[in-house]
């Protein structure tokens, strides 16, 4: 009965075959991300059609039968009245414009639906602008499906919105535009409906100044990001792929610890705990937006992704410490290691407790961006440094115990040429194979943080004419992803309890002979990896 | 009898040009003075003088396409005015004539290099702009799918950006007049194209970030379309550092490419503007050349007045002028502003 886990048991020859297996679905799931799936998500420019206000209809859209009556022309030079206050012109948007002929409309695979806006404000002489300056925006969301009548927008949400427009001139020359930053206006969820149109009016009042000290407001933009439909049916079908595997493996896993005399350890424990949260983000819970609506995806997913890193980090943790060789307590959990684990408490619970006002908030009222008020501003930068520290500590804890391993690790082998050969070979193999592991994690890591930069740098170049057809954003992310779910899957095959017994042995707690000193009792309650075991062994001597 | 170069270019120049020019729809709104409401658009497209063939097909495709297109080539002349106006040709128009600019361009000088690539990319710009807008139905996603599919194109995988159909359309609507086997169709195609290119290399990029928590895993950007007015200084830039180029031709291969007529220059890249002719004098008034000459124009500066004037000296005119100032702006429309006093000194051309 007795035996370590599958990762030293398995031959060369079967690591090989698993590992180059293992690649060989990495470089599938890379090209599949970059020859299939388009990029992750399309951003539509679209430019405000300025509406005069009509008291009979409460929307203005630019579209379809009573559409509204829109200047033309330039307001400032000809304005055709020139009395026209401010509060009579919406800045109209209705989205999706059409193309090539046909009205296109949204689709449910589509995913979500970002605004942001842009505002072209001439430098003028005589009207200067401050650098910053608070907005307000009094905006109106509505929608519209496929088979309504042209007028027959219903209202999504509606807010006065402030925002901080900053913007700088260089040039100082009257007809330049500003250089404005951007302005979020809104984050929808769920892209549950066909069409959109936003009403966004900038109404002034001299006495509260409101809007007052605005320049000449040429053009305002709308960025409008969403998914791609593309990429996110192939994403859906990369999960649906792999949650049987995951789930599949876990299952196996659970058997082969459960076959055995005792009780599952704190690694296995883990392992498991891993393999639920990755799980729980494979499941291909979207297919249900394509019927429902579920404002609340963005956030679900954040919680998803937010719970898969904790445990896994917290799993790293947890694996550098269990080959620490501290021999005081023998069955450990997690309460051993609560000091480590706080770091990613803290950081996680930080992270959550910002998305819930940010992504939460919008929930309720999808204008609402915790940037745009100083408090909200400060307070979201709180969370975010607090998080920022936490992870910084969680790493030098990580690096200090991956440190403290090797300096075992390389201590133990100089007493290795004193034990019998076959022992040596195999212990030599072990180690081997741990740091085979090592490596391979921080090849992931490292390989997610160079594919990371490298998409940064590769945004930089705009090309002329796309004639590259691999699809860099989408191969990166679907790469990452099914690497990280190849990672776990590996780790769980490799790390389950190997059932082949080991050349007998008999038992004696003697721990200055080496033959047994690795030996334990078939019956020993307790069967750990014999490297931890053996890790133990030599912090132990 | 003999004729002299100059008159013989003259006789050349005068028979070549004083033809109709699209350019005709930036002095007036659309519909022009020409529009006969009798007729329904499509006849009238096909009726219009300053329109060639394939311009009368696309002129088909609404009327809304060709107000943009009208607007566009306005916004284009007036930048055009703009750019020049403390130079010795100040692009002037004559509402008159359906050629436009008269027959000053009929050298196929620097000046016209500016106005082909200026009115191209006021084309690419406004129509890209109108697109944007959702005022076009015509505005495609990428030439390279099909049409039938568009919706379905659009949803997997969205759309390219709407300059790309701008320049298409530009390209389309612009160069279709010239005949590239001349040497002036090359000129001018070459200088259309660097007129839409420099909308292109003037656009910025602007990213946001989209991840979990705010965080910077998916990074999303896009180009920002900037002010006509940057694109008219950068071509001012460019006419300012134009090549001079006469017509080289490769003996094997027959293919006509344009090539710097001094040897130790290099060949102009696509966004550099070419010129054959070297330009006119513009100091004297020329009727036949439909030149105003620079008297009487106010000038700025020392420097610029020597170069206006063409060294025939300026006066110096003092004015009493009422003028709005201390103005103060609320959005939108109302200008509030206080009216001062004061006298003004004016430089004007001898």
């Amino acid at each position: 009965m007795a035996g370590g886990v599958i990762l030293e048991n398995l031959s060369g020859k079967k690591l090989f075959v698993l590992v180059s297996s293992l690649l060989f679905c990495q470089l599938a799931c890379f090209l599949i991300g970059g020859l299939v799936a388009p990029t992750p998500s399309a951003t539509d420019m679209v430019l405000a059609t300025k509406c005069l206000y009509n008291d009979s209809n409460p929307w203005s859209y630019i579209r379809g039968d009573g559409k509204c009556f829109s200047y033309q022309s330039d307001i400032y030079k000809d304005s055709p009245v020139a009395n026209t206050m401010a509060n009579d012109i919406v800045f109209t948007f209705q989205i999706p414009t059409p193309r090539d002929g046909q009205t296109l409309d949204y689709s449910r695979w589509q995913q979500y639906l970002i605004g942001v806006l842009n505002f072209d404000i001439e430098y003028h002489i005589d009207t200067k602008m401050d650098r910053n300056l608070e907005l307000t925006l009094d905006t109106k969301l509505g929608y519209r499906n496929v088979g309504d009548k042209d007028g027959d927008w219903k209202l999504f949400a509606t807010s006065v919105e402030k925002r901080n427009l900053d913007c700088i001139s260089e040039e100082k020359i009257d007809g330049h535009n500003y250089q404005c930053g951007l302005v979020p206006l809104f984050e929808l969820g769920s892209l549950h409906h066909d069409y959109y149109l936003i009403n966004i009016k900038i109404p002034v009042d001299e006495e509260n100044g409101i809007n007052f000290g605005l320049g000449h407001l040429k053009d305002v933009w709308l960025v409008v990001i969403n998914q791609n439909g593309g990429f996110t049916s192939v994403w859906l079908y990369m999960k649906t792929i792999f949650f049987p595997f995951i789930v599949a493996i876990m299952i196996w896993f659970w058997n082969r610890v459960h076959m055995l005399a005792r009780k599952p350890v704190l690694l296995e424990r883990m392992l498991m705990t891993i393999g639920f949260a990755l799980t729980l983000l494979n499941l291909p819970v979207e297919f249900l937006t394509l019927s429902y609506d579920m404002p609340f995806m963005l956030l679900l997913q954040d919680i998803r992704q937010g719970i898969f890193y904790a445990a896994l980090l917290s799993f790293w943790l947890i694996f550098a410490g269990e080959h620490l060789m501290i021999q005081d307590s023998q069955q450990k959990n997690l309460q051993t290691y609560w000091k480590h684990l706080s770091a990613v408490a803290v950081g996680c619970i930080s992270l959550f407790v910002f998305d819930i006002c940010e992504r939460g908030a919008q929930l309720k009222n999808p204008f609402y961006s915790i940037w745009a008020t100083n408090t909200g501003t400060n307070l979201a930068l709180t969370f975010i440094i607090l998080a920022a520290i936490s992870g910084g500590m969680y790493f030098l804890f990580l690096s200090y115990m991956i440190w403290k391993v090797f300096c075992n690790i390389s201590a133990r082998r100089s007493a290795l040429p004193s034990m019998s050969n076959a022992r040596r070979l195999h212990y030599e193999g072990s180690i081997y194979r741990f740091k085979f592991l090592m490596i391979a994690t921080l090849l992931c890591a490292a390989l997610t943080v160079i594919g990371f930069i490298l998409g940064q740098a590769s945004e930089g170049h705009w090309k002329w004419n796309e004639t590259n057809n691999l699809n860099y954003a989408s191969a990166f992310l679907v790469g990452v992803y099914g690497m990280w779910n190849i990672y776990i899957f590996a780790l769980i095959v490799l790390y389950s309890p190997s059932h082949k017994h080991w050349p007998s042995e008999i038992d004696v707690n003697n721990s200055s002979s080496d033959t047994i000193e690795f030996s334990r009792l078939p019956t020993e309650p307790t069967e750990m990896s014999s490297l931890a075991s053996f890790s133990r062994k030599s912090a132990f001597d | 009898m003999w004729l002299t170069l100059r008159q013989i270019i003259m006789i050349v120049v005068l028979f070549n040009v004083s033809r109709a020019n699209w350019w005709y729809l930036g002095l007036q709104n659309y519909p022009p003075r020409e529009f006969n409401p009798l007729l329904s658009h499509k006849e009238n497209c096909y009726r219009y003088p300053f329109l060639k063939s394939r311009q009368q097909q696309l002129c088909d495709l609404g009327e809304k396409i060709m107000s943009v297109v009208s607007s566009g080539t306005k916004m284009a002349i007036e930048e055009c005015q703009h750019q020049f106006s403390n130079q010795r040709w100040n692009c002037t128009t004559y509402s008159n004539n359906t050629s436009v600019f008269g027959n000053v361009l009929s050298f196929k000088s620097r000046e016209k290099a500016y106005v082909n690539a200026i009115t191209s990319a006021g084309v690419a710009y406004a129509i890209t702009k109108a697109c944007s807008r959702g005022e076009l139905n015509e505005c495609s996603c990428d030439n390279k799918m099909q049409r039938k599919q568009a919706k379905k194109n659009w949803q997997w995988g969205g759309c390219s950006e709407d300059i790309r159909f701008g320049e298409k359309f530009s390209r389309d609507f612009v160069d279709s007049i010239e005949d590239i086997d001349s040497v002036q169709g090359l000129m001018n195609v070459h200088n259309n194209e660097a007129g839409r290119r420099i909308i292109r290399s003037s656009m910025q990029k602007v990213c946001k970030c989209h991840g979990m928590s705010g965080s910077c895993s998916v990074r999303i950007c896009w180009m920002k379309l900037s002010s006509f007015r940057d694109i008219g200084d950068s071509l001012m830039v460019r006419y300012e550092g134009a090549s001079h180029v006469r017509l080289g031709e490769k003996k094997r291969k027959k293919i006509k490419k344009l090539r710097p007529i001094r040897m130790d220059r290099k060949t102009p890249n696509k966004t550099e503007l070419v010129y054959l002719d070297t330009s006119p004098d513009y100091c004297e008034r020329n009727e036949s050349l439909s030149l105003l000459g620079t008297y009487d124009r106010v000038c700025q500066g020392l420097d610029g007045c020597r170069h206006l004037c063409c060294h025939r000296g300026f006066q110096i005119r003092l004015r009493d002028v009422e003028e709005k100032c201390k103005c103060k702006f609320i959005w939108c429309c109302n200008v509030a502003c206080e009216i001062c006093r004061y006298k003004k000194e004016e430089y004007i051309c001898n």
